[in-house]
């Protein structure tokens, strides 16, 4: 399990020290480009816990997503409507809801151990 | 669940950790960026109260700025001229010392200048009456005469030429007018005593080639005399009323 957050800190650094200014302009695409990679990771995670993890939906998921939400973005701006908020919304919302299933289902598992701790002992 | 990630380590690099690690590298680079791309930003927000103040003065310098450019760039332009007029300058100084030594010469020949330097002096004089010859014109000094003399000189080298005292310049006239001689507009006696700075040697030996202008004065019964002069100084025709 340690591979992905090495990877993560990877790309984090990656990203810090590229030294790319990109036009204002597609700012809104970056930040809905960040939503949709955390929901379809956190999404990824939960699926993992919840042992329906396939490869193929995660990837595709992953990019399909964000181009989704980038075409809508773009989308918005050219007719002058902020589309890109349904997908900052709709990532939102599912952002929480993944990590509310996550939550319960790690506490879940804390209470098992718990409990199979006490009957062992 | 634990189980089931001790039977996957044994082998991390199976497909689906590949993919896993590509999509969290995407989105951590995706997140480092947008980090460091709005980073600039909120250094530029966190001073909002003088936001406005900084945006004017931000305007101000780039006006300033683009001011400074322009004037660099003219400044630059102007640079570049000076060089290629150095530069045509230094290539053409051996040309430019000699355009003012040939401007001096001219100068001189204009009689602009006033002339000085070693010379010889001819002195025309009109023969001793002779009571055999009825036509006095037979023993007079005429402008035909100082025409000679002062062609002679020329075509000689002579840088600057006057006729007692009267500088000659490139469109003096002169003129017979009985017994004196009119050099612009001013009239002289016999004795004519024409002065000539150059080189003495080549003046004096022009003069006296045989069959020269010194003969056929002698011929006609002009007393010729000359001397070399070590200084003979000569007015600019400005000097002169």
């Amino acid at each position: 399990m340690w591979l992905p957050l090495l990877g993560l800190i990877f790309g984090v650094m990656l990203g810090v020290l590229t030294d790319i200014q990109i036009p204002s302009v597609y700012e809104n695409y970056l930040s809905i480009a960040v939503l949709a990679a955390l929901d379809t990771m956190f999404g990824g995670i939960r699926a993992q816990l919840q042992q329906v993890y396939d490869d193929k939906v995660f990837i595709s998921g992953f990019f399909f997503n964000i181009l989704l939400a980038a075409g809508l973005a773009f989308l918005g701006v050219h007719i002058g409507v902020d589309l890109y908020l349904a997908a900052i919304f709709a990532f939102g919302v599912r952002l929480f809801q993944n990590i509310a299933v996550i939550r319960r289902i790690l506490l879940t598992k804390l209470d098992n151990r718990r409990l199979k701790k006490s009957e062992n002992s | 669940m634990n189980n089931n990630q001790r039977t996957k380590k044994p082998s991390p690099f199976t497909r689906k950790y590949m993919i896993i690690l590509t999509v969290c590298i995407i989105t951590g680079f995706i997140i480092g960026f947008s980090y460091n791309s709005s980073k600039d930003k909120r250094t530029l927000s966190s001073a909002s109260p003088y936001y406005e103040q900084e945006n004017q003065y931000r305007e101000e310098l780039i006006v300033q700025q683009e001011r400074n450019k322009e004037l660099t760039d003219e400044l630059a332009e102007l640079e570049k001229k000076i060089r290629g007029y150095e530069k045509e300058y230094s290539s053409n100084e051996v040309q430019y010392e000699r355009n003012i030594k040939e401007a001096q010469q001219l100068r001189l020949l204009l009689g602009i200048g006033s002339g000085e330097g070693k010379g010889i002096k001819v002195t025309l004089q009109d023969a001793d009456y002779n009571p055999a010859s009825t036509n006095p014109n037979d023993y007079i000094v005429h402008e035909s005469h100082i025409f000679k003399v002062l062609n002679e000189l020329k075509i000689a080298g002579a840088e600057a030429i006057a006729i007692n005292g009267q500088r000659l310049k490139m469109n003096s006239y002169i003129s017979c007018n009985g017994p004196v001689i009119t050099v612009d507009g001013k009239q002289y006696p016999a004795p004519f005593v024409i002065e000539a700075v150059g080189k003495q040697d080549i003046l004096l030996s022009a003069l006296e080639l045989t069959g020269g202008v010194f003969d056929q004065l002698l011929n006609e019964h002009v007393v010729v005399t000359f001397e070399k002069s070590e200084l003979i100084q000569m007015q600019s025709i400005n000097e002169e009323g």
